[in-house]
């Protein structure tokens, strides 16, 4: 939708497609100069935290997977980590394989999702996945079954694809029988594949020639590509605990938004997800998976954020790799959950969704009621920065006309993938120019 | 006579957390208990989550809750088309999803690279409160049953949508 004449241009997108969730999002040039960026939440603010307050904090995995279709194994991660981190309890290290294997299983089918139903059409000129079917079948097949194979080992370790059953505070219900999980290699040595071809494949896209200057930061976990554990870090020196980038990572309202802007130290916009992940730690990436980045020609770090498809599907290759890795390891946890037991406190848990770093912060009582809730997922921490992204974009393409330019806004907002139903319910993004 | 489709699939969409929202789901299981056949899948928060569960289908049910003005506990019962909207009143955007990909964009995908199912068949129960929360609106509740009733219908075949 474009208005207005001469030095004044106003191009509106009333809602991105694409994006899980709804929004609008706003920018406004004047003289040729980008005067307002603007991402507009029009969903009342999510009440999931309110939900919690009360509840008894073994209920928490369970809820809070219904804030995301796509991450609901994330949220049981961070908020297993928080409680845990509560209680003082430490799950042994087989509980903590066969998590990182539940969550490969998610990286896989989200990461699968995202490149190839969601982003790829960008790049190809497709209007969307369907058009892009017709167009390459034969790509969108490879994306369906990459993803069937991520949603196969969630519904192995996890007891469903959708909203896994089977994680509890302090580890699971029932260890997934041996057999289960050795059928798994099969289909994950035909995924890695996949994978490698699809780096091969994004990497040949064309990119608009845009660097972003960020704050990269993502949790680090020695010795490996980070997942369900680490320390938050970031590409300018911080290393803390999770409690302390809890207490950093200060989260503000905004005039036009009802979801919260994250900002380190109250000053700093920041950045989470696959481009910050790899960052931090490209060095920890298994050879295939290096190999796969070098040969896409990735340096050991990526500033175009168009390039963000090309880190995730090197990330996509990693999640195949390591739970491949995982299952030849795999022995089950006995018990299958370690006992906690209430203390009264507050705990926090970091763990890296497939779109960035996920925190959940908690007070329980004595009793092990919930009494206050914190949940701060990667799109709200990310959301100041795609504003910035949208203000270079546009910058840089005010020669565009509105449609293309239109076009060029939402591709850099879906280059973050962002979860608006994780920052709000529902998020219209809409575009302004003028 | 009526020959029940062989392979069916009920696949409830939906959020319980969501109050009126959590129907979609709690009427495919009970209705798949109820009929004693067919595969009940979800709850499912986005409809790509179809893809993979429903291609050996002969029909797809998919029962969720919708949000058209009527009065809460309607029913709606659409078969879906070809087309950008699949034939859903006011679906081709999927106005008040969350989701990427609506349900008429994910057939037009499933069709596109011959996984889709022989049919499929919306079952739609109008909601009353979408606000966070578990528990079904009492006028939602009261019009369960008959949603149960309708979905076993066209496990056994015997409804024609309308």
């Amino acid at each position: 939708m474009t208005h207005g004449s001469g030095a004044r241009r106003t191009v509106g997108v009333e809602g991105i497609s694409r994006v899980e969730g709804e929004g609008s999002l706003r920018v406004e040039v004047h003289d040729g100069a980008v005067t307002e960026v603007a991402l507009d939440i029009f969903e009342p603010p999510r009440y999931f935290e309110a939900l919690l307050v009360g509840r008894h904090f073994t209920e928490a995995p369970d809820i809070t997977a219904r804030i995301c279709g796509i991450c609901p194994v994330a949220y049981q991660m961070s908020a297993c980590a928080a409680m845990e981190d509560a209680c003082g309890v430490t799950v042994d290290g087989r509980v903590r394989s066969l998590r990182r294997l539940l969550y490969c299983g998610e990286w896989i089918q989200s990461h699968a999702l995202h490149i190839y139903l969601l982003h790829a059409p960008d790049f190809l000129g497709c209007a969307d996945a369907v058009e892009l079917a017709e167009q390459d079948r034969g790509a969108v097949e490879r994306g369906l079954a990459i993803k069937r194979t991520g949603n196969l080992v969630m519904a192995t370790v996890g007891g469903r694809a959708v909203h896994p059953v089977n994680v509890r505070v302090g580890g699971f219900y029932r260890a997934p029988d041996p057999a289960a999980i050795a059928a798994l290699r099969e289909p994950l040595l035909q995924a890695r594949d996949d994978a490698l071809a699809t780096v091969a494949w994004v990497s040949g896209f064309e990119f608009p020639d845009v660097v972003g200057g960020y704050r990269f930061v993502a949790l680090r976990d020695p010795g490996r590509y980070p997942i369900e554990s680490g320390r938050p870090a970031s590409s300018e020196g911080l290393d803390v605990s999770p409690g302390a980038f809890a207490a950093l990572a200060v989260e503000e309202h905004v005039a036009h938004s009802t979801a919260l802007h994250a900002r380190l130290a109250g000053r700093d916009p920041y950045l989470t997800g696959p481009l910050a992940r790899y960052a931090l730690n490209a060095g920890v990436l298994p050879p295939v998976a290096a190999e796969a980045a070098s040969a896409a020609g990735l340096g050991p770090v990526c500033w175009n954020p168009f390039q963000s498809i090309v880190v995730r599907a090197v990330e996509l290759v990693f999640a195949c790799d390591e739970a491949l890795t995982l299952l030849e390891a795999y022995e089950p946890p006995d018990p299958p959950a370690a006992e906690v037991r209430a203390r009264p406190g507050f705990g926090t848990g970091v763990t890296e969704a497939p779109r960035g770093l996920l925190l959940h912060r908690y007070e329980i009582d004595a009793d092990g009621t919930i009494v206050t809730a914190r949940i701060m997922p990667p799109t709200s921490q990310n959301q100041l920065t795609i504003e910035a992204d949208l203000r270079r974009v546009v910058e840089a393409g005010l020669d565009l006309d509105d449609a293309d330019l239109q076009w060029r806004c939402e591709q850099a907002v879906r280059n973050h993938d962002p979860c608006i139903s994780c920052a709000a319910h529902f998020l219209d993004l809409s575009v302004e120019t003028r | 006579m009526i020959r029940p489709p062989a392979r069916v699939v009920v696949a409830g969409l939906g959020n319980e957390y969501r109050r009126d929202d959590g129907a979609g789901p709690l009427i495919a299981e009970r209705a798949v208990t109820r009929a004693g056949r067919g595969s009940v899948v979800g709850p499912l928060a986005d409809p790509l989550d179809l893809l993979g569960e429903w291609d050996d289908a002969d029909l797809a049910v998919v029962v969720d809750a919708v949000h058209s003005g009527q009065m809460p506990g309607t029913l709606t019962t659409v078969e879906l088309v070809d087309g950008p909207d699949g034939g859903i009143p006011g679906g081709h955007r999927g106005a008040s999803s969350t989701h990427g990909i609506g349900l008429a964009g994910v057939l037009r995908l499933a069709r596109a690279v011959d996984r889709a199912p022989g049919r499929v068949v919306v079952v739609g129960i109008e909601g009353g409160d979408f606000s966070q929360g578990t528990g079904l609106s009492p006028e939602v509740q009261a019009a369960v049953p008959s949603a149960v009733r309708r979905v076993v219908d066209l496990i056994e075949g015997g409804v024609p949508c309308a």
